[in-house]
């Protein structure tokens, strides 16, 4: 092969790969390039997708909307429902009545006033009566329950199963902010039928059994069973865990983070319901066990379940007893499958003309739903930001590695950050959890901060980043963590704006429990009306 | 809540209606729902909007009456102080049904709780009727001008609600519609703000492309939509009939 110069212009994009990384990469850069790119999906006929991810972020709205999804069909076809954030039951003590929210509103009043502040300044005032330092102004605001639930009032939603919207709300608009849980293998083919359909995507069902490389490196061409080489400006590698294209052929080192996070097996479960009204729960419930935590996502028709756990605390038996016990006795009849989790990322993503998505990139446990997040972000990265000649290429690959890098390491930090303020001492996972080696240096230097204040968007200031400083308030003053604040109570002087937003809090809740349907009756609704465009 | 049977000879010889009452049907109600086919004559009256069922969430064609949910300002004293009564109201007390959900026929049904109805066992004291009762059957059977005339709204109705559908879609679907956002003073400086309703887009209107724009004039929608836009300044009308009553 000759080498390709610097001029050479991006025509073809050759995604390799089917699942949901595969085919949301392909809809984004079609849909974002329709007539000028061509975009072509190989997947191998006999690899049904892992199917992991039934959770979704507020970003998959946009996402849809960009590849020109209707709401109402995907939600239709996908047995979708909606997801208003996540509920962590037994993680600070293992007590049953030990729970918080993480939802998808942001608090009450955040960003005009340091509301955790106050919060927390309140809740004192409230706890000790002794504490003559609490300023008096706080002792007419209140009454202090938990922080989610003070200051969010998706939480009361959540708790009474309630949808974000009603059947007048346009597709994507809502009262309160929400994301989805979906089928996994459904999206898969829903996606697939769209992105061929709509947007041109060219579909070979085939084995890629060889790279082609050209002089510079770069992969000119891949070899297939049946269809010979299919030949790319750039390459998508969305082959799973085996990463053929970054892992395989570029040897790119994969980074294991098991040092940090030491879950490492999934035995996953689908429970029918009992009965076809059954409520679904709005929300992801993640509720903590010896040596692990348990997910259960509420779909249309079932509902996934499954304990993720560290293999070097529990055995496998223990695993399948726990999940049993949650389960409950339906469990006799249902296949529990074992998935490994490799905890980790590649240290790079995008290698020479190979990006690579999805987890043929990493894998980390899927307790704040980051994996088809990340997909949807490396898709709109490289979408957006398609080089127009291979000249450009180089440039957008390091930018597109330091983005992702700084990614993986917030997200990495932010899933620790779950497990390090537990007081759980029921077995060695949650104390070695705790335990500083285990703990990254920048959690550390985060978490140094925070004892003399809240989470502040300045503590965030990077483009890129995943979790917002709300989120950390979140699961900081959920779990229980008290930032020692005395020093600036001279500073928490606005108490009536903060009663204000307290009240405006409470009404929010009011309404929404008057306004909103359950989360069953509005997918109902949608089944047998669906939504309007506006 | 309506309690409706389908409407035979042999039940309903001693039926009457009250044409002076069916005005009643319309009160309480803040939007009354419409056929593409009346616009004309509404929209030179009040605001012709789009709003969406509650139940549903499904778009109805409806006039606006009232600043919240149960103000009819168009009605006083029980009767309705327009020219033109929309034919939702001028058809009760009939309904169209099927005798049975399968049943591909329609029958004429109405609805014995109307106002409007009235079941008089006895005919003999005719002269205690009001003037204006109305009987759905002459004395040999057959069917009085009255009945026959109701009946034929009743298909103007049920033509107009494909016709509106039709409408919709294509509203919809050439992304025409767009929100309206109101914020209103009244003459006692009391405020309101109505929101969920629609109205045409007129800036996407002007920008259709002409196959589409022929289209909707082949199907007979274009006159509707220049109708809905035109209509837009009766909430004047509107607001100058809510004053009034403020001041009484």
């Amino acid at each position: 092969m000759h080498q390709q110069p610097h001029t050479q212009h991006i025509n073809t994009v050759v995604i390799v790969g089917g699942g949901n990384a595969g085919w949301l990469t392909a809809g984004r850069i079609a849909a974002k390039h329709q007539g000028q790119v061509r975009v072509i999906l190989i997947e191998s006929p006999g690899i049904p997708p892992i199917g992991v991810g039934e959770g979704t972020w507020p970003t998959m709205r946009s996402t849809l909307l960009a590849l020109g999804i209707s709401e109402t069909d995907f939600i239709r076809e996908c047995d979708a429902t909606f997801k208003q954030g996540a509920k962590f039951a037994r993680w600070v003590d293992g007590s049953p009545e030990d729970f918080y929210y993480h939802p998808l509103v942001l608090p009450q009043g955040f960003g005009k006033a340091d509301m955790a502040a106050y919060w927390l300044h309140g809740t004192s005032a409230q706890d000790m009566s002794k504490a003559e330092h609490i300023s008096q102004a706080s002792a007419n605001v209140g009454p202090f329950s938990s922080f989610s639930n003070d200051l969010c009032y998706q939480e009361a939603i959540c708790e009474r199963g309630l949808a974000p919207k009603t059947i007048r709300h346009a597709e994507f608009a809502a009262l309160a902010n929400y994301a989805y849980h979906l089928d996994s293998g459904k999206f898969g083919v829903f996606l697939q039928r769209h992105c061929m359909e709509k947007l041109g995507v060219e579909h070979i069902q085939d084995d890629v059994i060889a790279v082609q490389s050209a002089s510079n490196g770069d992969i000119a061409a891949v070899q297939t069973q049946n269809h010979g080489l299919i030949a790319g400006d750039l390459f998508v590698d969305c082959t799973g865990f085996k990463s053929l294209l970054l892992g395989t052929h570029y040897q790119v080192p994969f980074k294991r983070c098991d040092d940090v996070l030491f879950i490492d097996t999934a035995l996953a479960v689908q429970v029918p319901y009992d009965t076809p009204d059954a409520p679904i729960a709005s929300h992801t419930i993640s509720t903590a066990q010896d040596c692990g935590w348990i997910w259960d996502i509420g779909l249309q028709h079932r509902r996934g379940v499954g304990y993720v756990y560290a293999s070097r605390y529990c055995s496998e038996a223990q695993a399948r007893e726990t999940l049993a016990r949650y389960v409950g006795p339906a469990i006799a009849d249902l296949a529990v499958r074992k998935i490994p989790i490799e905890s980790g990322h590649r240290t790079r993503f995008w290698q020479n003309n190979c990006v690579a998505v999805g987890l043929s990139a990493g894998f980390l446990e899927p307790l704040e739903a980051s994996a088809l997040v990340l997909v949807e972000l490396s898709a709109q990265m490289i979408a957006e930001q398609l080089p127009a000649t291979r000249g450009e290429m180089d440039i957008v690959a390091r930018r597109f590695n330091e983005t992702f890098l700084y990614r993986w390491d917030k997200i990495i930090d932010f899933l620790k950050l779950h497990y390090i303020l537990s007081q759980r001492d029921d077995s060695a996972f949650w104390r070695d959890n705790r335990d500083l080696t285990t703990i990254p240096q920048s959690l550390q230097d985060l978490m140094h901060l925070w004892q003399h204040r809240a989470p502040g968007d300045l503590d965030f200031t990077s483009n890129n980043e995943v979790f917002p400083a709300a989120s950390y308030q979140y699961v900081l003053y959920g779990m229980g963590f008290r930032s020692e604040t005395a020093r600036q109570s001279r500073q928490l002087t606005n108490w009536d704006f903060v009663a204000s937003q307290l009240q405006q809090n409470r009404k929010m809740i009011d309404q929404a429990l008057t306004l909103l349907p359950s989360n069953r009756e509005l997918i109902e609704k949608i089944r047998q009306y669906g939504f309007q465009n506006i | 809540m309506a309690n409706l049977v389908a409407v035979q000879p042999a039940l309903h010889q001693h039926l009457l209606v009250l044409p002076s009452q069916i005005d009643v049907h319309a009160t309480g109600q803040n939007l009354i729902p419409l056929i593409p086919g009346e616009l004309s004559h509404v929209a030179t009256q009040l605001p012709v909007v789009l709003a969406k069922n509650g139940q549903t969430g499904q778009f109805v064609l409806a006039a606006l009456t009232g600043f919240t949910a149960q103000e009819n300002l168009m009605m006083v004293d029980g009767q309705w102080q327009g020219i033109y009564l929309p034919l939702q109201i001028q058809r009760q007390p009939f309904f169209v049904g099927k005798a049975t959900p399968d049943a591909a026929d329609y029958v004429v049904c109405i609805d014995l709780d109307s106002p409007a109805t009235l079941f008089s066992a006895e005919r003999s004291g005719a002269q205690q009727l009001p003037a204006d009762a109305e009987t759905l059957f002459n004395t040999d059977g057959s069917e009085t001008a009255y009945y026959r005339e109701a009946k034929l709204k009743l298909a103007q109705l049920l033509q107009g609600e494909q016709q509106r559908e039709l409408l919709l879609s294509e509203l919809l679907a050439l992304r025409l519609l767009q929100p309206m956002s109101l914020d209103i003073t009244f003459a006692d400086q009391s405020t309101t703000r109505l929101n969920g309703l629609y109205t045409i887009d007129e800036q996407q209107l002007a920008a259709l492309p002409a196959e589409h724009l022929v289209r909707l004039h082949q199907q007979g929608l274009l006159g509707a939509i220049y109708a809905i836009l035109g209509s837009a300044a009766q909430i004047y009308g509107l607001i100058a009939r809510k004053n009034k009553q403020l001041g009484d």
